[in-house]
C-alpha cells in the first residue's frame, strides 16, 4: 500500500487508539480465554477439571447442601483444560477480561456453585443430583428415561441401566 | 486549603509506573510493554510514564512468582520506591503463584512481602486489562497522595 492511500485511511478512521477506559472497550474476541463460569445443572460431577486443573483452582467440597463447585480466579491460568475435557460442557469459558481488583477483594474472585442433594425415587437414599454419564449407553437413552434416571441415587442409576439392557 | 488540594490534583495526574519482573516469565511483561508501547492501547492517555530508576516511581508493576533468587533484589528494589506509592500484582503468579503454587522456589503470594494494593488476575493478563488495573490504582494513588 502506498503512503497517499495509508494517509487517506488514516484521515478517514482517525486515531487507532482504544478509547478503554475513557469509553467502552473495543469488541472482545468471542474464543478469548477469560473468566470461568460453571453451570450446575448440567454439571456430571465426575470431577475431572479438578483433577486435570493445572493450577489447583477448581475445587469441589462436600456439604451439607450438596457438592460444591469453587474455581479461584486469582490462581486460574485459563488454560481451558477443564472446559476441554468437561463431557457435558457444564464449565466452560467466557471472554470477560475484567479481572483487574482491589486487595480486598482478592478472595472474592471465585466462581461458586451448588450442586444440590436429591433423594432417590426408587430407594429414597442420598444421591447427587448431576447429570447422569450416558454416552456409552447402548442403545442411546430417551429424552423421558434420562430424567428418570437423574432422579436416582448412583446405585439405582446403575440397576436402572442393567435392568434396561435385559429388555428384549 | 483549597490551593493544596489543588496542588494535589496537579500532582496527581502523571505518576511514573515501575515495573520489578520477580521471576516472571516474561509474558506479563510483553503485555506491559505492549501497554504501554503500541498505540493501539496507550497508557500514556492516562497520564502514565514509564520510568527506568525506582527512584522516580509512583505506580510499582510486580510481575512473576517472586523466586527465591530475586527475592532479596526485589525487597531492595521496592524499598528504593519512594512514598506514597500503589503496588499492583500482574498476573497470576504474583497474585498466589498460579501454576508455581507451593513451589519450593517460589516466594508467592507476594502480599506476604509487599502490600499489594491491586491485583490483576490473566495469565497473561489483556493490555486492556492492565490498563482497567492501573486506572484502580490511580484512584488509590490520588487518596494516598
Amino acid at each position: 500500500m502506498n503512503f497517499l492511500s495509508l494517509f487517506a485511511r488514516n484521515l478517514r478512521r482517525g486515531p487507532y487508539t482504544e478509547p478503554f477506559p475513557f469509553g467502552p472497550p473495543s469488541p472482545t474476541p468471542k474464543r478469548l480465554r477469560g473468566r470461568i463460569a460453571f453451570d450446575a445443572a448440567t454439571c456430571e460431577g465426575c470431577l475431572l477439571c479438578e483433577k486435570l486443573c493445572p493450577s489447583g483452582a477448581i475445587k469441589f467440597t462436600r456439604t451439607p447442601e450438596g457438592m460444591t463447585f469453587d474455581c479461584w480466579h486469582p490462581t486460574c491460568v485459563f488454560c481451558g483444560t477443564c472446559e476441554f475435557y468437561c463431557p457435558t460442557k457444564a464449565i466452560h469459558q467466557t471472554n470477560d477480561w475484567h479481572l483487574a481488583h482491589f486487595q480486598s477483594e482478592k478472595f472474592g474472585m471465585t466462581e461458586h456453585g451448588l450442586i444440590p442433594n436429591l433423594v432417590c425415587a426408587d430407594c429414597g437414599g442420598k444421591g447427587l443430583n448431576t447429570v447422569p454419564n450416558t454416552a456409552k449407553v447402548r442403545p442411546p437413552l430417551s429424552a423421558e428415561e434420562v430424567v428418570q434416571l437423574r432422579a436416582r441415587c448412583p446405585k439405582c442409576r446403575n440397576k436402572f441401566l442393567k435392568s434396561r439392557g435385559k429388555k428384549p | 486549603m483549597t490551593v493544596l488540594a489543588r496542588l494535589k490534583n496537579l500532582a496527581a495526574r502523571s505518576p511514573w509506573l515501575y515495573r520489578i519482573n520477580a521471576g516472571s516469565c516474561n509474558g506479563c511483561d510483553v503485555e506491559l510493554a505492549t501497554t504501554a508501547l503500541i498505540p493501539r492501547y496507550d497508557v500514556e492517555r492516562l497520564g502514565i510514564q514509564y520510568c527506568g530508576s525506582p527512584r522516580h516511581a509512583d505506580i510499582v508493576l510486580i510481575t512473576g512468582p517472586l523466586t527465591k533468587h530475586v527475592l532479596e533484589a526485589a525487597k531492595r528494589i521496592y524499598a528504593e520506591i519512594p512514598d506514597p506509592k500503589v503496588t499492583v500484582a500482574v498476573g497470576v503468579c504474583p497474585i498466589s503463584g498460579g501454576i508455581y503454587r507451593e513451589s519450593y522456589a517460589v516466594c508467592a503470594p507476594i502480599d506476604q512481602y509487599f502490600p499489594v494494593d491491586v491485583n490483576i488476575p490473566g495469565c497473561p493478563p489483556r493490555p486492556p486489562a492492565i490498563i482497567e488495573g492501573v486506572a484502580k490504582a490511580l484512584e488509590i494513588w490520588r487518596q494516598r497522595l
